[in-house]
């Protein structure tokens, strides 16, 4: 009965989509901005990933199968055939989980083991995971990661085992799993704020990938504070998320070659919280 | 003169057939059949064990002994839709022809039900077989949680989950329903457990008007229900596919076209097994060579159907010019999976062709070895349905061809001995045709015949003797 | 009011077994209505029950009962389970989804449906129950049966009624 008046009290706001605001209000919405221009390839954000996160190293011939489990992967494209070497023309693209405000990997779930938070992430409930693999099916990015095998077991041979990270589980196998964007770090932060009873102010903490990063690639921040330099880089850039009043992106001027900020797969509507700068090309001509 | 008249179409059924033999040789069935029927329950034992053994293997190291990282469905996912479309004809069929009262179901129906409800108890499986943490399955139900927590009620797969446990209930309770008149029969003519079995079964039916009067109707309605229901459990596991973002599966006519697929390969297993209880029983009075043809001609339509439905899948993702839809069709084309592919194209589109040839539709052999084909090439589409898309993504970098794993074939090879198995069991404990049915069959085609004869101005026959002479105490 | 006396005739030819029943129902026999006639028979029969007269069924009242409260009870529960179970927002949809709901809600109504039929089934044709003890096996083979529930002095005319019409086998037994 209770529950019959909560949904006739609160009628209308439980039937708002994304484009009426949603549900939520938001805390934070954290987000990244991604500068190509100065990505060099060189894998320290993966491995800073491993590091944090207790990622299983799968080792080579499972690596090869497809079982790999590295939250945060550079990938390599060669589109530049007409350099001599095409080894040289390499681009880079460090890929992690967008963190999406309209997630496709949300709905699908059956046992709602990945879900919205108030901080705009996108949560894995592993102790709720079942296993289905909807969520990676439906994962444009295909950056979820499903541990296919008890890797634990031979992931860290004594004594690699004492250099885990006790802030987070260790995950066996039969769920999936993927970027938090560092949400141990997050939370401390957020706690140490509250005790201080102040807001997070930026750059206080960033992901371990940002740390890690020798050019300062990849950076970090709260897309909902106006002076933090992750709002100020999306906005020079003119990229915006759907904000909480559902108000329409703006237009980004496609004639202006300054602007070179971009979000990957944009036009199906996933709202991705990572923005990524696109490299600037030295031309022949 | 009046045998021309009479005769000059070729029956489905004997009106001469006594209705004590009726009775005897059908309930043979439940102690007598051919030594083929040992033979097949050992082959369906030996699969069983195999995809049991393969099960366990995979559930002691985790889901890597089947999938890799784009392909996280796969064989398992395929080989549920295969499951669930064969599940559809028994019932379906079953419910069309009660309404349309088309008398040629009667001997067929009790068996294509019996096979709805297995392969709908095999499909079940594989979800749950696929899951990474399978211990957990019970979380997809939405049973009142102390946690508060509920299933996600948005994902297809908990769509699932409600259509399956819906069209399971609903067509096991229209199978049991229609056999409740032939339990009883069965409770009369047996002894020893047998006989406690059908008495607690029959519900102790009688026959009185009242009962004939409630069952009539009540029957009606649930045919009714499962129609519609029918068509909605399929479109639902289209919607595992249709309601993703996938190209390939992100497509409006798929639920239309999984119905298709689905009536298609349950046709097919029709015949297959038409054929094998056939030969298993010595049921060719019951079982004959009309009433096959009848259903091979429904399985070609249904052919022709699945094969444009088909067609326009292609020709709106050709014309619609998505480039990420586009290029999945085309790999699936030109690709890795192509001679799967074409082979699915041939039997699904170009073998059909041999059930319109009269010759070819009564040659049992042939028949056996095209409905199986057809059913190769029903699994072959679920297959091209599943494993494409996921190769050749949105995502450039995870683009993977896989093949499936020993481990998943063995699985899916279990999944045959498994509903086998089953359906071997049941028509060994159920009569698998209904006795009460047949005679109705039998005593309509009897009234018909008296009317012709009259029509044509001979004597008719003694009104309502439907019995030989020697069978009256 | 109470009979005496429980009265079968088995008849193997359907159509003598329709006549009777017209004889009854022509009061032939007084005494007897044809509304203490029970017709048993091995198939299902709808050309021999029209002489029973209008006997209703309804069944059918169950299944719009089943039916809409599959419809309408599985929408409030998932609706408010939607509601309580906040963690769902997801995707950028709203918490409680309509249109996918509705995909539930129909399953829900035909379950139900199907649900209250079998319980409309076995209250109209009240199962389980016994065959009774006049029951034959034959029935169940190809006779047909009249079972009526008279009192003593009906007994010898019915009797005569159904020789008149070739039955095959009278039972008989006193209801205690």
């Amino acid at each position: 009965m209770s529950s019959l008046q909560n949904l006739i009290n609160n009628w209308s706001q439980y039937r708002k989509g994304i484009e009426e605001g949603g549900f939520h209000h938001y805390e934070h919405r954290w987000g990244m901005a991604i500068d190509l221009n100065a990505c060099i390839g060189c894998n320290a954000c993966s491995t800073a990933c491993y590091a944090e996160n207790n990622l299983a190293v799968v080792g080579p011939e499972r690596f090869a199968k497809g079982h790999f489990m590295h939250w945060m992967r550079v990938e390599r494209y060669w589109d530049q055939p007409e350099k001599e070497f095409p080894e040289q023309g390499a681009s880079f693209l460090p890929m992690m989980c967008q963190q999406c405000g309209a997630a496709p990997c949300e709905p699908v779930c059956p046992v709602v083991a990945t879900y919205h938070t108030p901080d705009g992430l996108n949560a894995q409930v592993y102790n709720r995971c079942i296993g289905s693999r909807y969520c990676n099916n439906n994962c444009p990015y295909r950056v979820r990661y499903f541990n296919f095998w008890s890797y634990y077991e031979s992931s860290w041979p004594e004594p690699l085992n004492m250099q885990l990270n006790p802030d987070l589980t260790v995950r066996d196998k039969g769920v999936m799993e993927k970027c938090t964007f560092c949400v141990q770090r997050i939370r401390t932060a957020k706690d140490k704020a509250k005790m201080e009873n102040r807001k997070v102010k930026d750059g206080e903490f960033t992901t371990a990938c940002a740390q890690a990063c020798p050019t300062n690639a990849i950076h970090f921040g709260d897309l909902m504070d106006p002076e933090s330099q992750v709002t100020k880089l999306w906005a020079t850039h003119q990229v915006s998320r759907v904000d909480e009043q559902g108000r329409p992106r703006h237009e980004q001027d496609k004639q202006n070659p300054e602007l070179r900020g971009y979000r990957v797969l944009e036009e199906l509507n996933t709202d991705p919280s990572v923005m990524y700068l696109e490299r600037v090309r030295e031309t022949l001509a | 003169m009046k045998d021309i008249a009479i005769h000059s179409q070729e029956k489905d059924i004997r009106e001469d057939l006594p209705w004590k033999q009726i009775n005897t040789d059908i309930l043979r069935s439940l102690d007598n059949p051919r030594r083929g029927y040992w033979y097949s329950i050992i082959v369906c034992l030996v699969l069983l064990a195999i995809g049991f053994t393969a099960e366990v293997i995979q559930y002691q190291h985790g889901m890597g002994m089947s999938k890799n990282h784009p392909h996280m469905w796969n064989l398992y996912i395929a080989t549920f839709i295969f499951w669930i479309g064969m599940s559809h004809s028994g019932t379906l069929l079953s419910a069309i022809l009660h309404i349309v009262h088309a008398d040629w179901r009667k001997p067929i129906y009790r068996f294509a039900e019996a096979m709805t409800t297995f392969s709908l108890m095999t499909a079940l499986l594989f979800p749950v077989i696929h899951l990474g943490r399978l211990w957990n399955f019970y979380w997809v139900v939405p049973y009142i949680p102390s946690r508060g927590t509920w299933p996600n009620f948005r994902s297809p797969l908990s769509w699932d989950g409600f259509a399956i446990m819906t069209y399971l209930t609903s067509s096991a309770l229209f199978l049991y329903i229609g056999m409740l008149p032939d339990l009883a029969i069965a409770r009369d003519n047996t002894t020893g457990w047998r006989k406690r079995l059908y008495s607690t079964l029959s519900l102790g039916w009688c026959g009185n008007d009242r009962q004939w009067r409630v069952f009539r109707k009540a029957y009606m309605l649930m045919a009714i229900f499962l129609i519609p229901l029918a068509v909605s459990v399929h479109s639902i596991v289209s919607s595992d596919f249709a309601m993703s973002i996938n190209p390939g599966w992100h497509v409006t006519t798929f639920p239309p076209y999984f119905v298709a697929g689905a009536l298609y390969s349950g046709c097919a297993a029709i015949i297959t097994l038409f054929i094998l209880l056939r030969y298993y029983f010595r049921w060719e009075e019951y079982m004959t060579l009309p009433i096959l043809e009848k259903i091979c001609k429904l399985t070609f339509a249904i052919a022709m159907m699945w094969t444009y439905l088909n067609l326009v899948e292609f020709a709106s993702v050709w014309y619609g010019h998505d480039v990420y839809g586009k290029e999945v069709l085309w790999g699936k084309m030109t690709g890795a999976y192509a001679p799967a592919f074409w082979s699915m194209m041939f039997f699904g589109s170009v073998l059909p062709f041999t059930l319109a040839f009269r010759s070819l539709r009564r040659h049992i052999p042939t028949m056996m070895a095209v409905s199986i084909l057809l059913n190769v090439g029903m699994w072959l589409e679920r297959w091209m349905i599943v494993s494409p898309t996921l190769s050749q993504s949105f995502y450039p970098w995870s683009w993977d061809v896989m093949w499936p794993t020993l481990t998943s074939w063995a699985i899916v090879l279990g999944s045959f001995g498994w509903f086998g198995l089953l359906f071997l069991v049941f028509v060994k404990i159920f009569p698998s045709v209904s006795m009460y049915e047949v005679k109705e069959m039998v005593y309509h085609r009897k009234l018909a015949t008296e009317k012709a004869a009259a029509r044509v101005g001979g004597a008719a026959p003694a009104y309502g003797a439907h019995m030989k002479k020697e069978d009256a105490v | 009011m109470k009979k005496s006396h429980r009265l079968l005739g088995l008849f193997s030819n359907f159509d003598e077994a329709t006549k009777a029943i017209y004889d009854i129902r022509a009061d032939k026999v007084s005494g007897v209505s044809v509304n203490d006639v029970t017709l048993i028979s091995p198939i299902e029969h709808p050309e021999v029950e029209e002489a029973l007269g209008d006997r209703g069924v309804h069944v059918q009242f169950f299944t719009l009962f089943g039916g809409l409260f599959g419809l309408i009870g599985s929408w409030l529960w998932i609706s408010a389970a939607q509601a309580t179970f906040l963690v769902q927002p997801q995707g950028g949809k709203p918490v409680v989804t309509l249109v996918t709901n509705f995909v539930l809600n129909y399953e829900m109504m035909i379950l139900g449906g199907v649900l209250f039929t079998l319980i409309g089934l076995l209250v109209g044709a009240r199962l389980p129950s016994r065959p009774g003890t006049l029951y034959s096996e034959k029935i169940s083979l190809d006779q047909i049966g009249i079972l009526l529930e008279v009192n003593e002095p009906n007994l010898a005319p019915l009797k005569s009624l159904f020789h008149l019409h070739n039955v095959v086998e009278i039972r008989e037994e006193i209801i205690r």
